[in-house]
């Protein structure tokens, strides 16, 4: 808890030769801050500007207005490349988030080879996505993967062609991007679970709840915060993915996994409409926005909160 | 032995080596040398760049090519990037409509003293000709020409199905194909999975059913004749082609499938003629397969055109536009055209090349006799699957319907054509 009242008090002139004092590490940090920002908003500006000019080839002054914007709006690449978006960023992130806690839950009891089976959970993380991508792309091609192995065992009736089902492809960038992501889901909140005071296990244990009890009413509503968080971060992947769509199924059956990132990349450097390219990053960042505007916002709630209670 | 100097000679020989190409041009004497970027680095484009890139270096010239591997695209960024720099290389790899869309974001090199001189334009198709001089001066060569509708049948599955006859006709084609199904040949039609491979199917039989309706659906985007019924015609006929797919290949390259198809196990293929330099690569005998030219309903070969070409960026320096004359010369020159072509199993640009000697294969010869006899019959048109018919966003909206409706059996021919005039109308 922080006492306003003597911070406001305080002689002004010590604060000047502590600030003095401290200049070098303020220009330590603020000078790759600002550089890092302005080449940031700098970009974002430019992208913003030339999406509302009429590039093709390369970037020309002039102003077309939402003309960009309609005409991918209407464009059957993204509105499918959207649909994608909301069912790939819904299950995924639900998806990781559980996989993540449950993988958690059973590494914290405590269990012989822990560290073992954490480096393994956590290891695709360390695998570029391109990798993940291309490997998955093997295993689930019906005519060289899972559904062969299958086959060969002696199954023969057994069927796996997710990947070229035009209905189902989207989910195997499911599978693919939770078997990538839910050891990070799972280290966050293994780290969450030891943070738990013990104390307060050893009350609940002495009123005799059990394990589960135990988890569902004491552990779990702790790690909330930690939720929030993996969820930001897994959305915001799911938002801007790219490499590994690109390697699974590079979009396909057809166009029916689009995801707003390829059609970006599509428009831009594929068919040479800059403009319109343009036009489809900023609606990507629009999209990030609703989503970080609302956990920016959440975070400065209970920020207040903290300092209030 | 240590090398030792003085610092006056030092200074003497720097001065030298300074004043050396100010004295050349002096004496008029420019020693031509040529910035060239293209996307070929390795296999058979590669070995071929290096051969040209050796006879342009045995004329004095000095040879200084970057090539980008990767995707067409992937070079284009590249040029994109040193044009806005406005330090464009003196030549540079590109084709098609694009050659028309990049000279206006920077200023070409006027060849057409050096074609007349040549008298090349009276051996090149007129289509080709065409897309080389936008605005009617030529500011681009065509390098090479392959067919993107060559028909691959396989030795083993023609037996497997008891049949002898190279079918001419769609309908030919079609009773091939069921022949081979019931003779035991899994799938009659080798295919890959990629964009254009789905559009190369569309290509071809929308070209083999009427040649004038593709010219002005595909090339002139005639709306009356892209809602003609020759288009849905071609759409149901990729239709049976699909269904005689492997439906298992994802997005495969059509390469990974051509062991299955020289043992029988798939029957056709409508590939481009590079795939002779694949399946040859990959150790397959001349006597695995027969090369013939695509189904086409009036029976007289129909030949879709995509051409490499090289496009020249003026540049003042004196030495570079040496270079430049130097290497439009050489591009025209019938004897490096026949070592290139050779190389990568392509055919000539020039009508006038005899096929018939030493290092030319079968295929190659009868392509070259289709391109002779469909510019004769005014069948030789341009790629739409290889970015030859159109700029590469509507080439792009155009593959998304037909890529779609090769992989979603539910969309019907007549949907479809809707679909492909709607998409043409969004792209223009």
């Amino acid at each position: 808890m922080i006492d306003t009242v003597s911070i406001a008090t305080r002689p002004v002139r010590p604060a000047i030769a502590g600030a003095l004092r401290r200049l070098p590490e303020y220009l330590m940090i603020w000078v790759p801050l600002l550089l890092s920002a302005l080449h940031l908003v700098s970009f974002s500006l430019w992208t913003i500007w030339i999406s509302f000019t009429p590039s093709t080839l390369v970037p020309v002054s002039g102003w077309v207005g939402l003309r960009n914007y309609t005409a991918v709006a209407a464009s059957r690449n993204w509105q499918i490349a959207f649909d994608n978006l909301l069912l790939f960023g819904s299950a995924f992130v639900l998806l990781s988030v559980v996989t993540g806690l449950v993988l958690a839950i059973l590494l914290d009891q405590r269990i012989r080879g822990e560290n073992l089976l954490r480096s393994i959970f956590l290891y695709p993380l360390a695998v570029s996505f391109v990798v993940t991508g291309t490997v998955w792309s093997w295993l689930l091609s019906p005519g060289i993967g899972i559904q062969k192995l299958v086959h060969d065992l002696g199954w023969t009736s057994f069927k796996f062609d997710w990947l070229i089902d035009r209905d189902m492809a989207i989910w195997t960038i499911v599978i693919a991007a939770i078997w990538q992501s839910s050891g990070f889901a799972m280290a966050l909140f293994l780290a969450g679970l030891r943070s738990v005071d013990a104390d307060i296990i050893k009350a609940a244990q002495i009123d005799g709840a059990g394990p589960i009890r135990i988890y569902r009413r004491v552990i779990l509503p702790t790690l909330w915060p930690i939720t929030i968080t993996v969820i930001v971060v897994q959305l915001q992947f799911a938002i801007s993915a790219f490499d590994l769509v690109r390697a699974l199924t590079n979009g396909g059956p057809g166009i029916a996994t689009q995801l707003p990132a390829l059609v970006v990349y599509d428009l831009m450097f594929q068919r040479s409409l800059l403009g319109r390219g343009a036009a489809a990053a900023v609606l990507m960042l629009l999209i990030l926005l609703a989503v970080l505007l609302p956990y920016a916002a959440w975070r400065y709630v209970q920020r207040r909160r903290a300092i209030h209670a | 032995m240590p090398i030792t100097t003085t610092r006056r000679r030092l200074l003497a020989g720097s001065a030298a080596a300074l004043a050396l190409p100010a004295f050349a041009r002096a004496q008029g004497a420019v020693k031509p040398r040529l910035t060239a970027i293209s996307q070929w680095s390795a296999g058979s484009d590669g070995a071929a760049i290096t051969a040209l890139g050796k006879k342009f270096e045995e004329k004095g010239g000095v040879w200084q090519h970057s090539p980008v591997p990767g995707f067409t695209t992937e070079m284009m960024n590249k040029l994109r990037a040193q044009i806005m720099a406005g330090d464009p290389p003196a030549c540079s790899q590109l084709k098609g409509p694009e050659i028309a869309a990049w000279s206006k974001i920077a200023p070409t090199v006027n060849l057409d003293d050096l074609v007349a001189a040549v008298g090349y334009e009276k051996v090149v198709a007129p289509d080709l000709a065409r897309l080389h001089k936008p605005g009617g001066k030529w500011i681009a060569l065509p390098l090479q020409i392959y067919s993107t509708n060559m028909l691959f049948l396989s030795k083993r599955a023609m037996d497997k199905a008891k049949a002898g006859k190279i079918p001419v006709t769609w309908t030919d084609f079609n009773d091939l194909a069921e022949k081979m199904k019931a003779g035991g040949v899994t799938y009659p039609i080798a295919n890959g999975g990629t964009r254009p491979d789905d559009g190369q199917k569309f290509e071809a039989a929308l070209a083999g059913i009427s040649p004038a309706s593709y010219r002005a659906a595909i090339m002139n985007l005639d709306e009356k004749a892209l809602k003609g019924p020759e288009v849905g015609a071609a759409f149901a006929q990729v239709r049976k082609i699909a269904d005689w797919m492997d439906p298992n290949v994802g997005a495969q390259h059509f390469s990974t499938n051509l062991k299955r198809f020289v043992d029988g196990d798939m029957g056709m293929m409508i590939m481009g003629g590079w795939a002779q330099g694949v399946l040859r690569n990959a150790g397959f005998k001349f006597d695995d397969f027969i090369i013939a030219p695509g189904p086409s309903d009036n029976t007289k070969p129909v030949f879709l055109l995509n051409a490499d070409a090289f496009i020249f960026w003026q540049r003042k320096e004196p030495d570079l536009q040496a270079g430049q004359t130097l290497m439009a010369q050489l591009v025209m020159d019938p004897a490096i055209q026949t070592m290139y072509s050779q190389i990568t199993g392509s055919i000539p640009v020039r009508t006038d090349v005899d096929l018939s000697g030493e290092g030319w294969s079968d295929g190659q010869r009868r392509t070259a006799a289709a391109l002779k006899d469909a510019i004769a019959s005014n069948q030789a048109v341009l790629s739409l699957a290889h970015n030859m018919a159109q700029e590469n966003g509507m080439t792009a909206a155009m593959i998304d319907v037909i890529t779609e409706y090769v992989k979603n059996k539910t969309i019907k021919p007549e949907q479809a054509v809707t679909r492909l005039a709607e998409a043409v109308e969004g792209a223009r």
